[in-house]
C-alpha cells in the first residue's frame, strides 16, 4: 500500500515542495490569532498606559515615585521569594523521596499531585481559609491541645498568602526536580559515599549542584508565577500586604483607571522578561526540566 | 602469610527467597590482585557490594586487619571503587573530582593540590585537570575514576567491571595501565568481571563464582590445568566434553570407556561417579593431536569444517556418535595441509590435559 501510492504519486518530496511546506505564509493564520487575541490587547493597555489621563509617563512616575505603591512592589517581591523559597524547601525532599520511591507508591504520589492541581483554585483556596481562620480546625486544634492561649492571627496576611500560594506552587517545583533527580546515576552518590562523603556532603556537594538545573527552572517558573498570582492573595491576604495583581485589579475594576492599570501591568511584566531572560542565560532554555 | 590482611568469612546474602551468595570464604593477602570471575547474577558483584558497604550479608563477617567492616558504614570504611558506570561528578572538572575525597577528609590545600599531580601523573592524565568529565572518552574516565579511588590511599581498591563499557582494544591498553598502577601502588585489588581473558590477564589468583558459591580459587595455571568442577572447566580456556562412561575408579582418578569402544585410564576425576555410571570427558582443543593415520589409541572422528584464525587453526570434527570436538593447531602444522571437510582423523590426548567430571 505505502509504497504503490508513493510509486504513484510521484515524487512528494521534490525540492520545491519541502520549501513550500516550511513556508512562513503557512503560519499566518496562527499568527494572525496570536496578534489579534494576544499581543493586541496587551499593546492597547500598555498604549492606554501612556496616554491616558493625558499623553506622557505620568503613570509610570506615580506608580515608581509613590511609597504606597513602591510598598506593593516590595511587597510582590517579599511574598513571591518567601513563596519560592518554601516551596523549594518543601519540595526538594518530596522530589528526591518520589525519586527514590518504588514506582508504585510514587505513581501513588503524584496522583494526589495532581489531583491538588486540577481542583478548582477557589476552591483550594477556601478551604485553606477554613483550616486557617481564627475559629478554624487548626487554630481549634492547637487551643484544645493546649499549646497557644490566644488563636494565631493565620490568615489576612503574610501566613497565610505563603501558606496558600506554597500549596499551589509546590507540583511546579517538585516536577522539573524530580525529572531532574530522576536522572542522577544512584552510583554516583554510592561513589561519593566511598570517596568518604557522609550524606551532608553527598548532598551539598554533589546532589544539590547536579540538582541545580531543575531547582532553578522550578524556582524561576514558582517565582514568576507568583508575581502575577491574584486568587489567592486576594482570599487569604490582608490589605497590609497587598500584591501587585490585586493593585492592576484595583485599578481596573474599582477605579476604573486604565492608565495606572496599564503601567502596572507593564512594569510586572517587563520584571518577569528580565528574570526570563536571566534564566535563558544562565541555564539555557534546553535545560528547562533538566534535559 | 600469619593473619590474613583481608577475611571474607561465610558471607551469605538472601533476597527474600533468592540467596544470591552462599557463605562466601576467602582470605586475600595484602598487595594481592584477587579477580572474582563469574556470569552475571553469579554473586560476584554482591560480594563486592557489600565489602563496599552497600548491602548488609545476611549472615558472615568481613575483616580487615582482623577487625570487621561491617560495622563501619561506607563512607568511613576508606575503601576505594571503580564502578562499573562512568561515576565521575559531572559538575566538577577532573581536578576536583581527584580532589574530592582529599576535601571531604579536610585536608590541607597544598596536600590537596600536590596528591591531585600525582595522581594525574599514576594515570597519565597531566594536563587533564581542567577539562569536565563530559569532555573525555570513557577509558579517560575510568583512569580519572581510578585516580579519585586512589587518590586517599586506600588499603584495598574494589573494581566492578570497569572495562565493560568500553571496545576491545582500549580495554587491552588500560587492562596494562592497571596492572602498571597495581605493582607501582601495590594495594589490594578485588576485580569483579566476567571476562575470563581480562581476569587471567591481570589478577594473581582468580576466585570463580557460579550460582553464588565460589567454585575454584587459584591462580590461572591453576585453574586452566586443574579444573575442580565442569563450570570452572568451561569458563577458564576452552574446552569440549564428551559424554562417557565410568568403568572403575580409585583415588580420585578413573577408567573410561568413550564412544562405546575406547577405555582411557587413569584420568582424574572430579564430582561424584562410580563405576557404571555416566559422566563427561573434558577436552581442551589445544591439547588434542590430530593424525591423517589410523591408530588404535586415537579417536575417530570426522572433519566438518576448518577455519583459519591468524595464527591458529581451528578444525572442528565430529565423533561417531555426533559429539563435536574442536581441535586447535598453530598455522602450517603439517597435520592440516591437505586436510579437507569430510576427511577421517583420529584425535590422541595425553590422560595429563585431560579431565572426568561427574554428575
Amino acid at each position: 500500500m505505502v509504497s504503490q501510492t508513493e510509486t504513484g504519486s510521484g515524487r512528494p518530496n521534490s525540492p520545491a515542495q519541502v520549501r513550500r511546506l516550511t513556508d512562513f505564509d503557512l503560519t499566518l493564520p496562527a499568527l494572525g490569532l496570536l496578534i489579534l487575541f494576544f499581543v493586541m490587547p496587551v499593546a492597547m493597555l500598555l498604549t492606554r498606559s501612556v496616554t491616558e489621563p493625558v499623553p506622557g509617563l505620568g503613570n509610570y512616575a506615580e506608580l515608581l515615585g509613590s511609597s504606597t505603591y513602591l510598598r506593593i512592589f516590595a511587597n510582590t517581591f517579599i511574598v513571591s521569594s518567601l513563596v519560592t523559597l518554601v516551596s523549594l524547601l518543601i519540595g526538594f525532599p518530596v522530589a528526591w523521596a518520589l525519586a527514590i520511591m518504588p514506582s508504585r507508591a510514587a505513581s501513588i504520589v503524584f496522583a494526589i499531585l495532581l489531583l491538588s492541581m486540577w481542583t478548582n483554585l477557589l476552591a483550594r483556596t477556601y478551604a485553606w481559609m477554613v483550616l486557617l481562620q481564627r475559629t478554624g480546625v487548626i487554630n481549634k486544634m492547637l487551643l484544645g491541645m493546649g499549646l497557644i492561649d490566644t488563636p494565631l492571627p493565620l490568615v489576612n496576611n503574610l501566613t497565610g498568602v505563603t501558606i496558600g500560594m506554597t500549596y499551589i506552587m509546590l507540583p511546579f517545583i517538585i516536577l522539573p526536580l524530580y525529572g531532574v533527580i530522576r536522572k542522577i546515576d544512584p552510583a554516583i552518590l554510592q561513589a561519593a559515599a566511598l570517596c568518604g562523603a557522609n550524606r551532608w556532603q553527598s548532598l551539598v556537594r554533589v546532589l544539590l549542584p547536579l540538582a541545580m538545573p531543575g531547582m532553578a527552572a522550578g524556582a524561576l517558573m514558582v517565582f514568576v508565577m507568583s508575581l502575577g498570582y491574584f486568587v489567592t492573595p486576594a482570599l487569604l491576604g490582608g490589605t497590609s500586604n497587598m500584591m501587585l495583581a490585586e493593585l492592576i485589579a484595583q485599578f481596573v475594576q474599582s477605579l476604573v483607571n486604565w492608565g495606572m492599570g496599564g503601567a502596572a501591568a507593564l512594569v510586572l511584566l517587563v520584571v518577569t522578561l528580565a528574570l526570563y531572560a536571566v534564566q535563558l542565560r544562565f541555564f539555557g532554555t534546553n535545560r528547562m526540566g533538566g534535559r | 602469610m600469619n593473619r590474613p590482611f583481608l577475611q571474607i568469612r561465610g558471607i551469605r546474602k538472601e533476597y527474600g527467597p533468592v540467596t544470591a551468595v552462599q557463605d562466601v570464604t576467602i582470605d586475600v593477602a595484602q598487595g594481592e590482585f584477587l579477580t572474582f570471575l563469574g556470569p552475571s547474577g553469579s554473586g560476584k558483584s554482591t560480594t563486592l557490594y557489600i565489602l563496599a558497604g552497600f548491602e548488609n550479608p545476611t549472615r558472615g563477617d568481613i575483616l580487615l586487619n582482623g577487625e570487621t567492616l561491617l560495622a563501619t558504614p561506607s563512607h568511613k570504611r576508606n575503601i576505594g571503587m571503580v564502578f562499573q558506570r562512568y561515576t565521575l561528578f559531572p559538575h566538577l572538572s577532573v581536578g576536583e573530582n581527584i580532589a574530592f575525597p582529599l576535601k571531604v577528609r579536610r585536608l590541607r590545600k597544598a596536600e590537596i593540590d600536590a596528591k591531585v599531580r600525582a595522581m594525574l601523573k599514576l594515570v597519565r592524565l597531566e594536563g587533564f585537570e581542567d577539562r569536565k568529565p563530559a569532555q573525555m572518552s570513557g577509558g579517560q574516565q575510568q583512569r580519572v575514576a581510578l585516580a579519585r579511588a586512589l587518590a586517599y590511599d586506600p588499603p584495598v581498591l574494589l573494581m566492578d567491571e570497569p572495562l565493560s563499557a568500553l571496545d576491545k582494544k582500549l580495554r587491552e591498553e588500560i587492562q596494562h595501565e592497571i596492572r602498571r598502577i597495581h605493582q607501582q601502588t601495590e594495594v589490594t585489588i578485588l576485580y569483579v568481571t566476567h571476562d575470563q581473558e581480562e581476569a587471567l590477564r591481570l589478577s594473581d589468583r582468580i576466585a570463580v563464582f557460579s550460582k553464588g558459591v565460589i567454585d575454584q580459587i587459584g591462580t590461572g595455571p591453576e585453574l586452566y590445568a586443574n579444573p575442580a568442577t565442569r563450570f570452572v572447566a568451561e569458563f577458564i580456556g576452552d574446552s569440549d566434553f564428551l559424554p562417557c562412561d565410568v568403568v572403575s575408579t580409585v583415588n580420585g582418578r578413573a577408567d573410561i570407556a568413550v564412544c562405546g569402544s575406547m577405555t582411557i585410564s587413569n584420568i582424574p576425576l572430579h564430582g561424584t561417579a562410580s563405576s557404571g555410571s555416566k559422566a563427561a570427558l573434558m577436552l581442551r582443543p589445544e591439547r588434542l593431536l590430530l593424525s591423517k593415520t589410523k591408530s588404535d589409541i586415537g579417536l575417530p572422528v570426522t572433519v566438518s569444517d576448518i577455519t583459519f584464525l591468524g595464527n591458529n587453526v581451528h578444525v572442528a570434527t565430529k565423533t561417531r556418535k555426533g559429539n563435536d570436538l574442536s581441535v586447535r593447531l598453530p598455522f602450517g602444522h603439517e597435520a592440516i595441509s591437505g586436510l579437507n571437510r569430510g576427511d577421517a582423523v583420529w584425535l590422541r590426548f595425553d590422560a595429563g590435559s585431560a579431565h572426568v567430571f561427574g554428575q
